[in-house]
């Protein structure tokens, strides 16, 4: 116990030094608030989420010419539904803040919608895709920077059309994320009509062993194996798939679009293609000048796919602020008129649900360990042919 | 304190003075509203840090046992000062919707685990799938509260659903012992969260909002205005909570001192020497899972309601294992430890959102040291009162 105290010691002086560093201009106060999964099995884009955002907030807060000095506040969502109700709860409720970029998971976001709009709390999503966010009610609290599924999905179909593929097997995970992939996927191939999807798995998302569906697959003998559902489980699919010996091409979704992804596969990742609203970062207006920021802070962990959307959401929130005043309902006013707004991910439009209206998709390769815009690869370029291609 | 082993004690006229009792509740209270209020990490931290610091204090210098001599003698009345205390404390946050939302969170769950001690602590039936039973409560209110049932029947319904189809494990449960009946409720918890992750008709891997609760033509997820002063509507659901917490408290405590008690805690020390002195081991084991099962789903369909939102993320495996580690860090059998560990696991994670994800680990070195240091809990099970203030 003794030395659990002198690092509790420890910690607390180190704490009320940084605050006291902190503290230190004159300028109003304005709180802004962050919420993302900050711990469980998507962390890393919680966290890469969460450095975006601030890094907006010290962006803003070192330009001398702005009318207030923000403070972000963060709160963790677990990506647990509950979580998110009592964190939004905690988040609206506190009147310092004025608005959030907040959920990066789909179930979390859905749950807290209604509370948001219930304290008249301003929120921009940056990260969760299923479109019923935003689609479900009309509240004009609340926001999104990032596509839904739909329109990912659009680009994925037709890219499986244009390579020639004709069967699909489709592995998706049970939550909402992975059925709302599937259901979209589905009606987009169906549109399409010359492949067909040749059988349909829902897995768990917390499912270890998947040699039962994959052995399935495997006398199916489909051409692509599509993958709607999360990093964790995508890399032990990936994974289980060739130790069974199942060749066929992978093809996930934005939930795979992660550093983590290659991390956790190594060479296996390669050729696996995936999916993401908005342009690559590098290739943005702002994306160069975000990236070199965000390296320049030195934080532990990468952006992640969708870093740049949560320092977009963020910057947004922050310019409306300076624009109409620290007053929520005079920031969910000017929130509507948001058209043509230049930001790093691209132009913003909302529409009358608050959804950005991006109708850019970029489509991915897994490429020497990166992922390579689908077009610029050398798989593209007919150089190199996709691993499991037949 | 060494004072109460005075021979005025000894020979039955005088109890022991209930000030300490007393003192600690006051204590108790002005702590929590101070921690439940700080906002700022520094503030927080030291907060925690100074609490560990008292309590370590007051064991070294041994003030915990006139406290404890002084609650089982006035037990009554301390109940009703904590009641006071906790009502006061909600007095003090009647505007604060997230502080009033966690000690409802709180007050719930310890209702929660009171079921669960009844199977655990008394009659030594081993229950994994805790939060899948509150589950079912919630579940419950989501689907008929948008019914014509009235809404104070709802958690009752609830709560005899979640006995209804915790029955269905009872034949297994019974047949088995030890480590593999566990496993059977652990099995039940994984089954559960499959099966709202695949039924549409419960929204699936989504969940589905709950509509709030309407009594008697007043809707309880409004704001109260009494006279200029508003209150939060999370107030109306703490009252609520409350007198439930307050009932299954004492219906608890009369199980735990009745022959029933007696029967359980045989049953759970010996099942072969409980057999031999002619108790049904059977007809106990159900009466024990039975009731746990209902206070647990009354319980999780109130919560239900006050959440606003049910999904299977909140009824995992891994939620059950949260409820069985407040019984343990409590100290199981004792009602009293369970309301402190609650408080502990439930506020102190939340209070530690200003370390962002560093707060699982600082939290998960706090519970390890408590169980170090306290194997059997922060306040374990004293031996059985047979008559209160009764003294040989």
């Amino acid at each position: 116990m003794m030395k659990s105290g002198k690092l509790a010691g420890a910690v607390i002086a180190t704490l009320v030094i940084t605050l006291a560093a902190a503290v230190a201009e004159a300028k109003d106060k304005v709180k802004v608030g962050y919420i993302g999964p900050l711990t469980g099995g998507v962390s890393v884009n919680g966290i890469g989420g969460r450095n975006s955002a601030e890094l907006a907030v010290k962006l803003r807060n070192a330009d001398a010419k702005t009318k207030y000095d923000y403070e972000m506040i963060v709160l963790d969502d677990e990506c647990k539904p509950n979580v998110a109700v009592q964190v939004a709860t905690k988040m609206a409720a506190d009147k310092e803040i004025i608005a959030g970029a907040t959920h990066y998971c789909s179930a979390a976001a859905i749950a807290a919608v209604d509370t948001y709009h219930k304290f008249g709390f301003p929120v921009i999503v940056w990260g969760a895709v299923l479109p019923d966010i935003t689609y479900r009610n009309k509240y004009a609290e609340i926001h999104r920077v990032n596509g839904t599924m739909i329109n990912q999905n659009d680009a994925n179909a037709e890219l499986i059309h244009k390579l020639g593929f004709k069967t699909i097997a489709v592995i998706h995970d049970t939550t909402d994320y992975g059925k709302g992939h599937n259901e979209y996927f589905a009606k987009a191939i169906e549109r399409g009509g010359k492949a067909k999807i040749v059988g349909t798995f829902g897995v768990t998302a917390d499912q270890q062993d998947f040699t039962a569906e994959l052995t399935q697959i495997k006398a199916l003998n489909p051409e692509v194996i599509y993958f709607g559902g999360l990093t964790p489980i995508g890399v032990r699919i990936r994974s289980q798939m060739d130790k069974l010996g199942l060749n066929a091409v992978f093809d996930g979704t934005s939930g795979i679009v992660s550093d983590a992804f290659i991390q956790g596969l190594g060479p296996l990742a390669e050729g696996t293609l995936a999916f993401r609203e908005g342009a690559p970062t590098n290739k943005l207006p702002g994306g160069k000048f975000f990236m070199e920021n965000y390296n320049a802070q030195k934080y532990d962990n990468p952006p992640e796919a969708y870093g740049a959307f949560a320092y977009a959401a963020m910057d947004m929130l922050i310019d409306t602020i300076e624009k109409v005043g620290p007053d929520r309902k005079k920031v969910i006013a000017e929130l509507a008129n948001v058209k043509d707004r230049d930001s790093i991910v691209g132009k913003i439009t909302f529409d009358d649900h608050g959804q950005n209206m991006v109708p850019v998709i970029t489509k991915f390769v897994i490429q020497d360990g990166k992922f390579v815009e689908w077009d610029e690869s050398e798989y593209a370029a007919g150089k190199r042919k996709l691993p499991g291609q037949k | 304190m060494s004072g109460s082993e005075t021979p005025a004690k000894r020979d039955g006229t005088a109890r022991p003075s209930s000030w300490p009792a007393i003192a600690s509740i006051g204590v108790a209270t002005v702590y929590l509203i101070a921690l439940l209020g700080a906002e700022k990490q520094s503030v927080i931290i030291s907060l925690l840090v100074a609490g560990i610091a008292a309590v370590l204090a007051g064991g070294w210098f041994g003030i915990f046992g006139g406290v404890s001599r002084a609650f089982s003698e006035h037990e009554d009345r301390m109940g009703l000062l904590a009641i006071v205390a906790l009502l006061a404390m909600a007095a003090w946050f009647h505007e604060d919707h997230f502080v009033l939302l966690l000690v409802v969170t709180v007050l719930l769950t310890t209702v929660a685990t009171l079921g669960l001690n009844i199977q655990f602590g008394y009659a030594g039936v081993l229950n994994f799938a805790g939060a899948s039973f509150f589950g079912i409560g919630a579940y419950t209110s989501a689907v008929l509260n948008t019914t014509a049932v009235p809404h104070l029947l709802v958690p009752l319904i609830g709560g005899a659903l979640a006995a209804l189809i915790g029955s269905v494990l009872l034949l297994p449960v019974l047949r088995t012992r030890g480590h593999y009946a566990a496993l059977i409720t652990i099995a039940f918890a994984l089954l559960f969260k499959t099966f709202l992750e695949v039924n549409d008709v419960l929204g699936g891997p989504q969940g589905m909002p709950v509509k709030g609760m309407t009594l008697f033509g007043w809707s309880l997820n409004d704001n109260v205005e009494i006279g200029g002063i508003t209150l939060s509507f999370y107030m109306s659901y703490f009252v609520l909570s409350l007198a439930l917490l307050a009932v299954a408290f004492v219906l608890v405590r009369r199980l735990e001192r009745s022959w029933i008690g007696l029967n359980l805690d045989a049953l759970r020390l010996d099942e072969t020497a409980a057999a031999c002195f002619g108790l049904d081991i059977t007809r106990w084991k159900i009466t024990a899972f039975l009731i746990g099962n209902i206070l647990i789903g009354i319980a999780g369909a109130l919560f239900g309601t006050v959440g606003g939102f049910v999904g299977p993320n909140n009824y995992t495996f891994a939620d059950s294992l949260i409820l069985v580690s407040i019984l343990l860090l409590g100290g199981i059998g004792n009602p009293w430890g369970l309301i402190v560990a609650t408080f502990i696991v439930i506020v102190v994670p939340e209070k530690l959102q200003t370390i962002q994800e560093y707060r699982f680990l600082l939290y998960a070195v706090m519970v390890i040291c408590v169980l170090l240091f306290r194997p059997e809990g922060l306040l374990p099970r004293p031996v059985r009162r047979y008559f209160p203030g009764w003294r040989p």
